[in-house]
């Protein structure tokens, strides 16, 4: 459901952003492009190895210091019953589809965000909290973050949350691909716990090479698809997978970087220096309006 | 007299089988060696010997049975988190029989012997190789599949006992529990008749005995994904036991999954070869093939005239296309039961054998005017001349 209002709350900023980014086109400056470095990192999640013991759910909460239940409690499988989204207290889920290929094994998804090369949420980001960083992590200033939730709106694959339950200066939530960890040469906490190794870490060109090759030498196994190397103008978390990626609830962002939407809202914004307060309270209004209309539901 | 005939042909035959395909010595099958410690396959041909390594006799491949097999593994390569993993590998490799065989684990197989999996896989999931997974991953990626798919379950605690001081006890009360365990016999069935929602060729009869035992094709040349769940998962367990009572069996997968297995050898063939409108009788080397196998024929495995079993070829149906002996002077006439006396053994075949078709009756008109075979002979009878009438395979 949230998903579904979501989506509407996307479509309706869409036509906002487009009327606005009509009245500045030859006025809005283009942002200078993330300079991406080359040998940025990234994860090859391989969706045919996934076993679902969502371990990697429980060391995320755990190197994060999010509350968790004991890792033995995670091997319920009726957490898969819905299909559930990355939240402020779960920065990585893990779900569950039917595999057309053999019906006993179930095709199993980890999703986090997906690091991406041409991040929204970081050209949404009207402070400058988000970043794109060399390693290919996005991550953000907590002291920034204003809790706007731009960046909610901008993400093509939903996945910044919003600490809701905070009263005080509530903050925004994702994955930040263990930038604390890789920082000092760890793995992050879900590549090291894998107990299969669904995820590898590694450069972002070698696991392309490394996806390629696998679906070159089982044809049978994959399809001709890597999710991620050129969905939203490329992302830094990549998936393998044995059926459609629709079919396993993955959007079509398209290939193009989607900065487009958010970015003309702020560039507009300031182009005509009309108070950012205004389009607050626009955008303001149109989440309380979703809110509420998923509150009746 | 007729053990004689017996020993003899049978000598003939075996030699045939061994002999007759390449240069090798002698007492090649006397050496005490099984044919699996040279040879990979069932029935190698002077074509596809399909020879293992050397040297060969020290040497411990993957081209064994699963009796010949360790029977109890202690995996410890990593036992940091838990204790060392006891892996009853033969009843393993019993259950592989039906779903990939040794190559299911052992997947990469030099020429030399077994690799063990350390030998490719290392131990840090941090490293520099990230093109194939970590020991940890590669064991994990073999076990966990197959078990999940039966158990629906993925806890570790199946496999791995905890960390503790009564560590080696338990490793070696479950190594006790294990060893002698063996997995049943897998029950094969004859045949399987498959009803189709085709309107014409609406029935397929699968001879299952035939395509073991005469075509000479491994169980898991077609029963490749068939893991455990094909008998130990409940819902499954009807539709086994369908399929041994010799009812149709309707389709229940999808189209390309039902093919797959026949594809990987008949891709080449007609819908009618196995489509038809009703269920059929089994292999008739005849009636497929416009060619009679005689007595000297019906016991040879396919392989041994048309090749890999994966791929028979055509044969022309001359019997010199196999037979480069049977020209005058190499052949030893009294194989075919008559030994020639001195005035016909220096004749050639086609004075006699009209074409070099040798399966029909020889003539003596082209010299002789009032003789006839068989009532004349040319020689002395040493066994029993072939029939005419010419059997086909039961
Ligand atoms: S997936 Fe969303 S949150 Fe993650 S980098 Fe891309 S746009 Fe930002
Ligand atoms: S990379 Fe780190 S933050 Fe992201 S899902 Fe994995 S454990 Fe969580
Ligand atoms: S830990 Fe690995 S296998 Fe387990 S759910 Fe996460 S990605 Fe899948």
């Amino acid at each position: 459901m949230q998903k579904q209002n979501r989506r509407d709350f996307l479509k309706t900023s869409a036509i906002l952003s487009t009327a606005i980014a009509g009245l500045s086109t030859n006025k809005t400056k283009a942002k200078p492009k993330e300079i991406l470095s080359e040998d940025r990192m990234g994860v090859l999640v391989d969706t045919t190895v996934c076993i679902g013991c969502r371990n990697c759910e429980w060391a995320c909460k755990v190197a994060h210091e999010l509350p968790t239940k004991p890792k033995e409690s995670y091997s319920d499988r009726t957490a898969f019953k819905k299909l559930r989204r990355p939240s402020e207290g779960a920065l990585t889920v893990v779900n569950e589809f039917s595999n057309p290929q053999n019906l006993n094994i179930p095709t199993d998804v980890k999703v986090q965000c997906m690091h991406c090369d041409h991040p929204s949420c970081v050209s949404a980001c009207i402070v400058g909290a988000m970043s794109k960083e060399e390693n290919g992590s996005v991550i953000w200033d907590t002291d920034k973050c204003i809790g706007c939730r731009y960046c909610m709106v901008a993400c093509p694959f939903q996945v910044p949350s919003f600490q809701y339950d905070k009263a005080l200066n509530p903050k925004i939530m994702k994955c930040d691909f263990c930038f604390e960890r890789t920082k000092i040469g760890k793995l992050p906490a879900c590549v090291e716990i894998c107990p299969v190794e669904t995820l590898t870490y590694g450069p972002r060109s070698e696991l392309i090479k490394i996806a390629r090759d696998k679906i070159k030498h089982n044809p049978d196994r994959y399809i001709d698809h890597i999710y991620g190397e050129n969905e939203a103008g490329g992302t830094s978390w990549l998936y393998l997978a044995n059926q459609d990626f629709a079919k396993i609830a993955f959007p079509n962002p398209g290939d193009k970087p989607m900065p487009g939407t958010s970015e003309s809202i702020q560039h507009g914004i300031f182009a005509y220096f009309v108070p950012p307060v205004f389009f607050y309270a626009i955008l303001g209004g149109i989440m309380w309006i979703t809110k509420k209309r998923k509150e009746a539901e | 007299m007729i053990r004689r005939i017996i020993f003899i042909s049978l000598f003939v035959l075996i030699n045939a089988t061994l002999f007759g395909q390449a240069k090798v010595s002698k007492n090649h099958p006397l050496t005490g060696l099984t044919c699996k410690t040279c040879h990979s396959c069932n029935v190698p041909t002077s074509k596809d010997p399909c020879l293992n390594a050397c040297p060969r006799a020290e040497m411990t491949t993957v081209n064994q049975t699963p009796a010949q097999s360790p029977e109890v593994e202690v995996m410890k390569e990593l036992s940091n988190r838990y204790a060392p993993v006891v892996f009853p590998h033969r009843t393993h490799a019993q259950m592989s029989e039906m779903s990939g065989g040794c190559q299911t684990c052992h997947h990469f197989n030099t020429i030399g012997p077994i690799q063990p999996c350390i030998n490719c896989h290392e131990t840090k999931r941090q490293r520099d190789d990230i093109s194939k997974p970590d020991l940890e991953a590669a064991y994990h990626q073999q076990c966990i599949n197959c078990h999940r798919e039966w158990s629906h379950r993925i806890d570790c605690t199946s496999c791995h006992a905890e960390k503790g001081s009564n560590e080696s006890a338990a490793i070696s009360s479950s190594i006790k529990k294990m060893t002698g365990k063996i997995h049943p016999e897998i029950a094969e069935p004859k045949k399987l008749i498959f009803e189709t929602k085709y309107k014409s060729g609406k029935y397929v009869t699968f001879y299952h005995d035939e395509h073991v035992k005469v075509f000479g094709a491994n169980c898991v040349d077609c029963h490749k994904q068939q893991n455990c769940s094909q008998c130990h998962d409940k819902g499954k367990a009807t539709m086994i036991v369908t399929s041994l009572s010799g009812a149709p069996i309707k389709m229940h997968k999808p189209e390309q999954q039902h093919h797959k297995p026949c594809f990987s050898c008949h891709q080449d063939d007609k819908c009618s070869t196995c489509h038809l409108e009703k269920p059929s009788g089994p292999f008739n080397h005849e009636a497929s093939t416009g060619w009679a196998l005689n007595k000297f024929h019906e016991n040879l495995s396919c392989s041994k005239c048309h090749g890999s079993v994966k791929k028979f070829e055509k044969l022309d149906p001359a019997c010199t296309s196999c037979h480069n002996n049977f020209i005058q002077g190499k052949f030893d006439h009294s194989a075919a039961g008559l030994k020639l006396d001195e005035n016909h053994s220096s004749l050639e075949c086609e004075n006699c054998h009209e074409n070099k078709d040798f399966s029909k009756p020889p003539v003596c008109s082209s010299c002789h005017d009032d003789k006839n075979f068989p009532k004349d002979r040319p020689g002395k009878t040493v066994g029993k001349i072939p029939s005419k009438k010419i059997k086909s395979l039961k």
